[in-house]
């Protein structure tokens, strides 16, 4: 029983849910635990294995029988697993890699498309400045400076231009939503500067609270008086008290 | 084991519940026998000698009513009860204070703290004009949860202009007007995606704003809308600036240009960039002469040459500290004529800058937060700062000795009105104005540059809108509040019981929410109405106008809204039912005012439009209704009444102009007079049948009103009558409430105005002698909303200061010493 325990643990150092089964059910064979309930399966199996009914649990179950096998031939099983795992495995791999070549390619593609577009720019730069009018699409002649225009353009060719030049139309920058993420920013700045860690702002029911300490007139602390705080609390109190309540009934 | 009271059912609740309405009763001391009960009120009303040990004691109200002095600003009530908006009724019930057990008077707060009583008005009076003059039960109404937006910027008009532009942070816009005694005559509201960051008046009287959204908005004043706008083209826009003349505008840019725009009659024109750098433009100023530019960024501040766009001159506002590992952000700048540039940063500095040599002249640390804003009188004599620690103070220009021909600038006066950072500060020719982001506008003046005491004189603190954002249906008792963009219908709650005067009376059903109505899109709601009867509600949006049908079954409400709404010229500014909820009266631009026909399954039908006889370019922004149906007043921004007759649909007459703001009209249920109050607190009664100013308003005008009456601060927002007191007008403002006696004599500037707690002490002969006409309760502030249910029943809308307070954005700590 030693032996087997430590020969099928050495096969089944590969697998990985059932090697803590199988010591397990070959020390304790009746008892299989809710835990490993497969385990103790299978650890009945082995020693029937042994005595000679390892073709039918072969045909019975294919991969863990292969499994079970270890004792034809302790290289051979694994191979076997392999091989139907590995197949999948390999043509896996190979499509990964096709995937990758076809990647590979279509940005090669995509360079050479872009190479040989590589004048674009100024072609279109020069468009643009030929019939400025018609792209000054705010209501106001706005003064375009270049890093406005290269946005424009990038804008146009990331969406897939393929047109030969002189198709092009504006783009509102509007519409790319720039004013948004820098309005974002803006506020974003003015939040930080304001009430960012190091400008030392301290919670209304602190600051209240001393003018109430030093107050002639006495009042309820901030904290109550404002009923969007303790929320948790309150609820917290409520649910109790149900509780409460049954458990007095 | 969670550790917090109340585990059982029994145990007195700590605080009353949530949303209650407080109803007292207050009796008349010129009837002997309620003058006994309310002195044995006296001690019941009162029950707070010392908190009781183990509770907490949630409003201790100040201890004895005394009669007060008509103070400006008188100090806060004690605090409201804690309150939720919603509780479920079998909690309510379950938590309802006895009237008269001490503890649950104790937890009853302080709303029941003070006895105070009407006076009632003729000597002998019976039983009937007993409870008919001075008594009434009041719904104590603190669940309106509006919270006031911070102020964001401030624009004086220049040239000694009589008008301030204020932006808040909500988007909104308003004009105060200095002539009017500060009355805040427009309100454009805000809108979700337009921010305003700067605001400026050019050529002449125009109004351009500018915000992060990167556009430059023009303001329709007459109509109170937006007129155009106009992208910057340099992204969010932090600043705006006009020059002297008016005629050209300079905004600063996140993308850290700097854009010249011309104004041009019907729009602006995209003049020229100045020389563009990296770093946002926070603040922007010309020189008087407007040859030269300075605009302060981060760590440093520029100065540029408008005719060349060139920068001239840079300076390191953080050069000569060392160690520095914060940025110093510029936050405000002034150019002055002299050449000195005036900055204030992050660091708490105020700075004066040689902008031709470029060296620090002068340097005074006000703060130890940032000082975010600055403002210069015309004369660059006096500077005013503000601080994020919500203090203000004034610099000045001094000699250094007498007589000396050397002057430097001197920090003179410190004041602390806010609590919040104040965002915004501008110097008027007379006063010292400062916004916050507590939402308050103050208006401090300058005691040495006012010559005689008036209104002028006055400190001013303005948190709450000059109009009313409540309104009430009488008969259904429900009230509707309007805030930025939703709008909450409540029902009032009820009681059974009588109380003595002064005495909280528990609720037999507590106040509901019934219905929150979100308007859609980003635009907010100009104004709303619910209809006497409860079942119309209607708002306004800047390019919607939408009505609804509110249905009641038992507990459940149903809102339906009513298709096809006729077309109307929009906005509209103000909504008005009629008295039998039978028609609607909509006021809009250019002094018309629509009336749409409601029928009855839930339908609408435009009837007339009436317009004004001459024509008028502004908008109508108050509307009377006669409870006969009879007439309609409408006022315009021109501050011109007209009335109008409904039954033939025609122009009746127009009220004599006077040359001040109308804060409130109403017409008189049983003699169709007109009372109209306005803005320097001046009160008429114009008779629309007789078409002129009634005996009593002649007398009025004659014997001049009282000087404590004449120098309050806040305008009289809402004006109503008691159908069974002919004789009596109910009005308010935010700090007091008055029944108006037309039948007692007027005071004298020797008598006390606010005599009503006087008045109790006295015996009954001389009572009769010290009585007059204004009987003045300020028990209640701020009061957004008084109205009259029916005969003996009111209804007060409160919001204490603190309660929105503590949802505004943190303030800044401040050390005391000592605690």
């Amino acid at each position: 029983m030693e032996a087997v325990g430590r020969e099928e643990g050495g096969v089944w150092r590969g697998g990985r849910g059932v090697a803590r089964g199988v010591p397990h059910g070959g020390r304790k064979a009746g008892s299989a635990s809710g835990a490993g309930r497969e385990g103790g399966v299978r650890g009945k199996m082995a020693p029937r294995k042994k005595a000679g009914v390892a073709a039918a649990a072969r045909g019975k179950r294919g991969p863990p029988a292969a499994h079970l096998s270890p004792a034809s031939s302790e290289d051979e099983a694994p191979e076997e697993v392999s091989f139907g795992a590995a197949r999948e495995a390999a043509e896996a791999e190979r499509k990964h890699r096709e995937l990758l070549k076809e990647k590979r390619r279509r940005r090669q593609e995509l360079f050479v498309e872009q190479k040989r577009r590589k004048l674009l720019p100024e072609a279109v730069l020069q468009e643009l400045t030929a019939e400025k009018p018609e792209v000054t699409f705010n209501l106001i002649p706005v003064p375009f400076t270049k890093a406005v225009y290269c946005t424009m353009i990038s804008v146009k060719i990331t969406q897939g231009l393929a047109e030969p030049k002189g198709n092009y139309t504006a783009v509102r920058l509007k519409d790319q939503s720039l004013t948004g993420l820098h309005q974002q920013l803006a506020k974003d700045f003015l939040n930080t500067q304001l009430y960012g860690p190091d400008t030392n702002r301290v919670q209304a029911n602190e600051f209240f609270s001393l003018e109430n300490k030093k107050d002639p007139v006495k009042k309820a602390a901030v904290q109550f008086v404002d009923k969007s705080w303790g929320q948790e609390k309150k609820l917290k109190a409520i649910r109790f008290k149900k509780r409460w309540l049954s458990t007095q009934m | 084991m969670p550790r917090h009271p109340s585990p059982g059912p029994c145990s007195p609740p700590l605080f009353p519940p949530p949303g209650r309405r407080y109803a007292g009763r207050w009796c008349p001391p010129a009837a002997p026998v309620v003058r006994d009960r309310a002195g044995a009120a006296g001690p019941l009303a009162r029950p707070f000698p010392s908190p009781t040990p183990g509770t907490v004691p949630p409003a201790p109200p100040s201890p004895v009513p005394l009669p007060r002095a008509p103070l400006p600003h008188p100090p806060a009530e004690p605090e409201p009860p804690p309150r939720s908006l919603r509780i479920s009724r079998r909690d309510a019930q379950s938590l309802l204070p006895l009237p008269v057990s001490p503890p649950a008077a104790t937890s009853a707060s302080g709303c029941a703290g003070r006895t105070w009583g009407w006076c009632a008005g003729r000597s002998g009076a019976g039983a009937g004009a007993r409870c008919g003059m001075g008594e009434f039960e009041v719904h104590r109404v603190r669940f309106f949860g509006l919270v006031p937006a911070g102020v964001r910027c401030l624009a004086c008009q220049p040239r000694g202009g009589r008008r301030l532009a204020l932006a808040r942070t909500d988007g909104a816009v308003e004009v105060y007007n200095f002539a009017a005694n500060y009355f805040q005559e427009k309100v454009i509201p805000g809108h979700e995606g337009r921010s305003v960051e700067a605001l400026c008046w050019a050529a002449e009287d125009r109004l351009f704003g500018a915000g992060l959204g990167g556009e430059i908005t023009e303001y329709d004043l007459s109509r109170l809308c937006v007129a155009r706008s106009v992208d910057g083209g340099g992204g969010p826009i932090w600043s705006m600036a006009a020059n002297s003349s008016g005629a050209q505008l300079a905004i600063g840019c996140e993308d850290g240009s700097v854009k010249l725009f011309r104004v041009v009659p019907g729009g602006i024109q995209f003049e020229r960039n100045l020389d563009r750098r990296k770093g946002r433009i926070l603040c922007l100023s010309w020189h008087p002469s407007d040859t030269h530019i300075a605009a302060g960024s981060i760590d440093i501040l520029r100065v540029f040459d408008v005719s060349s766009g060139q920068t001239v001159q840079r300076i390191m506002v953080n050069y000569h500290v060392h160690k520095v590992k914060r940025e110093c952000i510029v936050w405000s700048i002034a150019f002055l004529s002299s050449g000195t540039v005036v900055t204030s940063d992050s660091f708490g500095r105020v700075q004066f800058w040689d902008w031709e040599q470029g060296t620090l002249s002068e340097s005074h640390t006000v703060s130890t937060s940032a000082v975010l804003s600055l403002s210069v009188s015309e004369k660059e004599d006096s500077i005013v700062v503000g601080t994020s620690t919500g203090a203000t103070y004034q610099f000045q220009l001094l000699p250094v000795k007498m007589g000396s021909l050397e002057k430097r600038w001197v920090r003179t006066k410190p004041f602390q009105h806010h609590t919040h950072d104040v965002r915004a500060v501008a110097h008027s020719s007379t006063a010292l104005i400062s916004g916050g982001l507590d939402a308050q506008l103050v208006i401090r003046p300058l005691m040495e540059k006012i010559q005689k005491k008036g209104y002028e004189a006055a400190l001013r603190k303005f948190t709450f809108p000059h109009r009313c954002l409540v309104s009430c249906a009488r008969k259904a008792r429900l009230l509707l509040f309007q805030f930025s963009q939703h709008l909450e219908l409540w029902r009032l709650g009820s009681t059974n019981e009588t109380g003595k005067d002064g005495e909280v009376l528990p609720l037999c059903r507590m106040p509901e929410h019934l219905v929150q109505l979100k308007s859609k899109g980003p635009e907010h709601i100009y104004c709303s109405c619910v209809s006497p009867c409860g079942s119309w509600v209607a708002y306004s949006t800047a390019s919607r106008f939408h009505l609804y049908r509110v249905q009641y079954e038992g507990d459940s409400v149903s809102v339906k809204k009513v298709p096809k709404v006729p077309k109307l010229l929009l906005p509209a500014y103000q909504l008005q039912f009629s008295a039998d909820s039978g028609s609607l009266f909509v006021a809009s631009a250019r002094g018309s005012v629509h009336v749409l026909q409601l029928l009855e399954p839930g339908g609408c039908k435009h009837l007339h439009t009436f317009r004004p006889p001459s024509g008028c370019p502004e908008a109508v922004y108050l509307l009377a209704v006669s409870a006969d149906g009879h007439w309609l007043a409408a006022v315009s921004g021109d501050w011109a009444i007209h009335v109008y007759n409904l039954k033939c649909f025609k122009h009746h007459c127009t009220v004599p102009t006077y040359d001040c703001a109308v804060t409130a009209l109403a017409i008189h249920p049983v003699t169709n007079n007109l009372v109209i109050s306005y803005s320097d607190q001046q009160l008429f009664e114009f008779s629309i049948p007789e078409k002129q100013y009634t005996a009593w308003s002649r007398t009025v005008q004659n014997h001049g009103l009282h000087k404590a009456w004449l120098e309050r601060d806040s305008p009289i927002t809402h004006i109503t009558f008691n159908p069974k007191n002919p004789s009596h007008i109910l009005l308010h403002d935010i700090y007091m409430f008055c029944v108006l006696d037309k039948s007692l004599p007027l005071p004298d500037n020797s008598a006390l105005l606010m005599n009503q707690s006087t008045l109790k002490q006295l015996p009954e002969t001389a009572r009769q002698r010290q009585l007059h006409a204004f009987k003045i309760c300020k028990k209640f502030q701020p009061l957004l909303f008084a109205d009259l249910l029916d005969e003996n029943c009111l209804v007060m809308v409160e919001r204490p200061i603190v309660d929105f307070k503590t949802e505004l954005p943190l303030p800044i700590q401040q050390k005391k010493f000592g605690t």
